[in-house]
């Protein structure tokens, strides 16, 4: 059994860092063999809602939990909340900043394509924070009984 | 399909990473933005395994998020136009994800004309 847990803290308004978290999970995956899709699909997920935390958030943190062929990624953040979820879901919808768009984002896709990554996306949100879980499961993992721990 | 070597030496490119720098890596495709939301989001819908790894990201964004966008997507080289100068911590990190960067003074359009004009082509977003 595969079994791993990490925690980030994600810092708002720090672009410099942005992605810190994203890229450690993708070297932890990658150093345990997942899929190179499954490998692809939570990292791109795992940046996007990062960046959403620095751009839009007064500061949160991810939870990372590899279990067997599954994945789970829960980020918090401390608020503002998301106002509109079936509005901030619609593509190209953006209340990102200027400064956001000099780094690159607030096109407004994020977190639908967190959405398209995932297998399975839950984001409940009120003014105190936004709470995003996220599951992906590895379909290429060929089940075995080794045990494996890192 | 190009190599950098031919890459660098047709567009007068500087290169930034000298430490991983790999002259016969073959580039076959190119995506030109921007935003990295939008080719986080284009390029994620390829599926074909070993498109990305042959594609120029080619941008004019010179921050660390053009390096982390093409991490997370597993492509190699990131190619800044319009005379885009990195920061070191930008050289630094890209040098640390196994980024190749290099840099030209042409522009985003006029690069991917050129490149295109070499048999370079754009990846599907279907």
């Amino acid at each position: 059994m595969v079994s791993f847990r990490k925690h980030f803290d994600i810092q708002a308004g720090n672009y410099d860092e942005a992605g810190k978290a994203a890229s450690e999970i993708k070297r932890v995956l990658k150093q345990l063999h997942f899929s190179k899709d499954l490998q692809k699909r939570v990292s791109v997920a795992s940046y996007e809602a990062e960046i959403n935390i620095v751009i839009h958030s007064v500061g949160g943190s991810v939870d990372f939990l590899i279990q067997d062929n599954q994945i789970f990624l829960q980020f918090v953040d401390n608020g503002p909340g998301i106002e509109d979820i079936a509005l901030a879901m619609t593509e190209g919808y953006s209340t990102a900043s200027d400064l956001s768009r000099l780094n690159g984002f607030g096109a407004g896709m994020g977190l639908s394509n967190i959405k398209k990554s995932a297998d399975e996306m839950t984001l409940v949100s009120d003014p105190c924070g936004t709470v995003m879980k996220l599951k992906f499961i590895d379909r290429e993992v060929v089940e075995d009984d080794s045990s494996q721990t890192i | 399909m190009l190599t950098l070597e031919a890459i660098v030496e047709k567009y007068q490119c500087k290169i930034y990473t000298l430490q991983n720098y790999r002259p016969d890596k073959v580039i076959h495709f190119g995506f030109c933005s921007d935003l990295m939301s939008d080719a986080l989001m284009i390029m994620n819908t390829v599926k074909e395994e070993g498109v990305l790894e042959n594609t120029l990201l080619i941008t004019g964004l010179a921050t660390n998020q053009s390096i982390r966008t093409a991490e997370m997507l597993d492509v190699e080289v990131v190619l800044l136009v319009r005379g885009k100068v990195p920061a070191d911590q930008v050289i630094e990190l890209a040098n640390e994800s196994n980024i190749i960067l290099l840099g030209t003074d042409l522009t985003m359009f006029n690069t991917s004309g050129l490149l295109y004009q070499e048999g370079i082509r754009g990846i599907s977003s279907k």
